[in-house]
């Protein structure tokens, strides 16, 4: 398939959004972006960036994506760093930090910083950020993962580094602590036309399945997502195990690992045990996962689970919202902005929780149906690429006018 | 002729801003309110009218949905939930009537104040930043061509958003056809369609409706 252009998402969202969008960066000029991060495959982050890229130079803002280097020490340690920030309390030693300020410090001697405004993507490259004396340009921190509850040895850290920044991004009020520095919400989003999302034909649906073994003769729960502690892939299990007393279903866990997390083997251990063989649990690892698989994955499921403990925002669920499926989602991080309770989708707490909800979905076919439309149209409205696009837009010229609460353009 | 005045139709996107500050009860919010920017009051306000409401979900502001479902107070929520946005022209207005509802509650349920909320109160803020469109009207059927096309940002901004910008307590789209196009009885129609209840694309189908019966009024009018 070939590479969606812009003039193909008239389409999906309507000509009069993408005009809006050339306006808007006809207002913004020649301008340049430079997006770094710490891994070039698997995650959200980097599906996202593999779109926004693209799309922000054919709007003419000439955008590029650098990856920072780093040995398994650097990602271990920097892994370490993502599960504090997400509320581990476990004290990190001196070392640590000094490895990691060591790596920032090769990169940012290897990199160079000329655009127009530089975003660093999460905490493992924010120790990159020049000092404002040093610099022309405007240096923007976007962070996405879960702050509300971060280990305050590594925030405490980290937060001098941050108030260098001329902003930061988070994805949820709830992760924002009070700073120094302007901060601003952008949505993570979702690429309609990328084969993971757009419209796929019944008979490759079917036969992914058949592919992996998976019978269709019971309704299926899939939950999708990395195999990590913090997706609670075993508390799915047990919510599965509960409700499959009152409805008859399979559960679908689907997984790849990104190559900055070391934890994931441990994870599918336990997940495994969980499961102790049951037949209608289907245990799949993907180490590359194929995005049209995950597309059939999910328009094959009556019903996607979500159930995180810690989240930052959860593509996987606007991805689902997109397909119309009903969605139940655990009340963390990003999920409640996508997901409004009984409206676009079920909101839970628990593992009893997450197994009612499973019932009651199942029990209830036209509730289900109401809430896939109303949750494609919230993700329509909010967490599709287009918007993405706009929301970088606006942040440039936002920061040409720092303190403004209005901007007139004319 | 009234009728060779223009309309260009602008549009309007905004930034959220979040402030990293919150609220735990009623006697933080008083304080969060009494002293957070005027565009953080319209930003929980008015904003809210373009947010939840194409999903059917019956949000009419922030304040309201907090209240209720974070601190259970259900009278106060109806009192924020009832709020006609459209009669209030200026922020400062709005943002003193709020703080009055939060201080009026405080005399009349001192209890309330004693409670903790479930989750807290996030204030935000926001960016708004307006820009022409290519898109012009220069009579009304031309402007009911262009009505189908334009963005429900620009719908937004012209129906909602500009009554805030020129502190009237009137919409851009009546006045024009008010006054550019002398049309009174038309305006006042389109006035009338109420913003709390209706969704942004349900507003433009009642525009549009009262747009065409009145062209289909003149077509059908007996030539004397």
């Amino acid at each position: 398939m070939n590479i969606p252009t812009l003039s193909d998402y008239k389409s999906v969202v309507g000509r009069d959004d993408i005009e809006e969008l050339y306006i808007l960066a006809s207002h913004v000029g020649n301008r340049s972006i430079k997006m770094v991060n710490s891994t070039a495959t698997g995650g959200g982050v980097v599906e996202m960036l593999h779109r926004v890229v693209p799309l922000l130079n054919e709007l003419g803002v000439e955008t590029k994506w650098e990856v920072i280097k780093g040995g398994s020490d650097f990602f271990d340690i920097t892994k370490a760093f993502h599960n504090a920030l997400q509320g581990n309390e476990e004290a990190l030693p001196r070392e640590a930090f000094n490895t990691y300020l060591a790596y920032n410090e090769m990169n940012s001697q290897e990199m160079d910083f000329d655009e127009d405004l530089i975003v660093i993507h999460d905490p493992q490259p924010a120790a990159l950020i020049q000092l404002p004396l040093h610099r022309k340009n405007k240096w923007v921190w976007r962070c996405h993962i879960d702050m509300s509850h971060p280990n305050q040895q590594v925030w405490e850290f980290l937060r001098p580094y941050i108030e260098q920044y001329d902003a930061a991004i988070f994805s949820s009020p709830l992760f924002s602590p009070e700073l120094s520095i302007p901060q601003y919400r952008f949505y993570p989003a979702i690429d309609p036309l990328a084969d993971k999302n757009r419209d796929l034909d019944v008979t490759y649906i079917n036969s992914t399945l058949e592919k992996y073994k998976i019978p269709r003769d019971k309704p299926i729960i899939t939950q999708i997502s990395r195999y990590d502690p913090w997706k609670d892939p075993v508390g799915v299990i047990q919510a599965f195990k509960i409700a499959r007393k009152n409805v008859d279903c399979r559960l679908l866990l689907v997984g790849d690992k990104a190559a900055d997390d070391p934890e994931a083997e441990a994870i599918l251990t336990k997940v495994k045990e969980e499961a102790k063989d049951d037949p209608d649990i289907h245990i799949i690892f993907l180490t590359h996962s194929i995005p049209t698989e995950i597309n059939a994955f999910q328009r094959a499921s009556d019903i996607i689970l979500q159930k995180s403990i810690r989240e930052g925002f959860a593509l996987t669920v606007s991805e689902a919202l997109w397909k119309y499926r009903p969605v139940i989602g655990g009340s963390v991080g990003g999920i409640p902005a996508q997901i409004i309770h009984g409206f676009t989708g079920m909101l839970v707490h628990s593992v009893e929780g997450a197994s009612l909800q499973i019932r009651t979905l199942l029990s209830q076919p036209e509730l289900a149906k109401r809430l896939g439309e109303n949750g494609h149209q919230r993700v329509k409205d909010e967490f599709l690429i287009t918007k993405s696009l706009k929301r970088y837009l606006l942040l440039l010229l936002a920061l040409d006018h720092p303190g403004q609460d209005k901007i007139s353009l004319t | 002729m009234a009728e060779e005045y223009v309309f260009q139709f602008s549009s309007s996107a905004y930034l959220e801003k979040l402030s990293g500050k919150q609220a735990c009860n009623l006697d933080e919010l008083l304080k969060l309110i009494e002293s957070c920017t005027l565009s953080s009051i319209s930003y929980h306000t008015f904003s809210a009218l373009r947010k939840f409401r194409e999903v059917h979900a019956p949000y009419t502001n922030d304040l309201a949905v907090w209240i209720s479902r974070n601190l259970h107070e259900e009278s106060l929520s109806e009192k924020f939930g009832a709020i006609n946005l459209t009669e209030y022209n200026t922020i400062e207005s709005l943002k003193t009537r709020i703080v009055d509802i939060i201080k009026d509650f405080r005399d009349q349920n001192p209890p309330a104040f004693q409670k903790k909320a479930d989750e807290p109160f996030y204030l935000c803020d926001v960016t708004r930043i307006v820009y022409l469109t290519d898109k012009f009207a220069y009579n009304l059927k031309s402007f009911r061509e262009v009505l189908d096309s334009i963005s429900i940002n620009s719908l937004y901004f012209h129906f909602i958003e500009s009554r805030l910008y020129n502190q009237l307590h009137l919409d851009d789209i009546s006045t024009w056809i008010e006054q550019s196009l002398g049309l009174n009885k038309l305006a006042q129609s389109i006035r009338n369609i109420d913003i709390n209840v209706y969704t942004l694309n349900e507003i433009r189908a009642k525009i549009a409706q009262l747009i065409d019966e009145h062209l289909n009024k003149l077509n059908t009018k007996p030539t004397v």
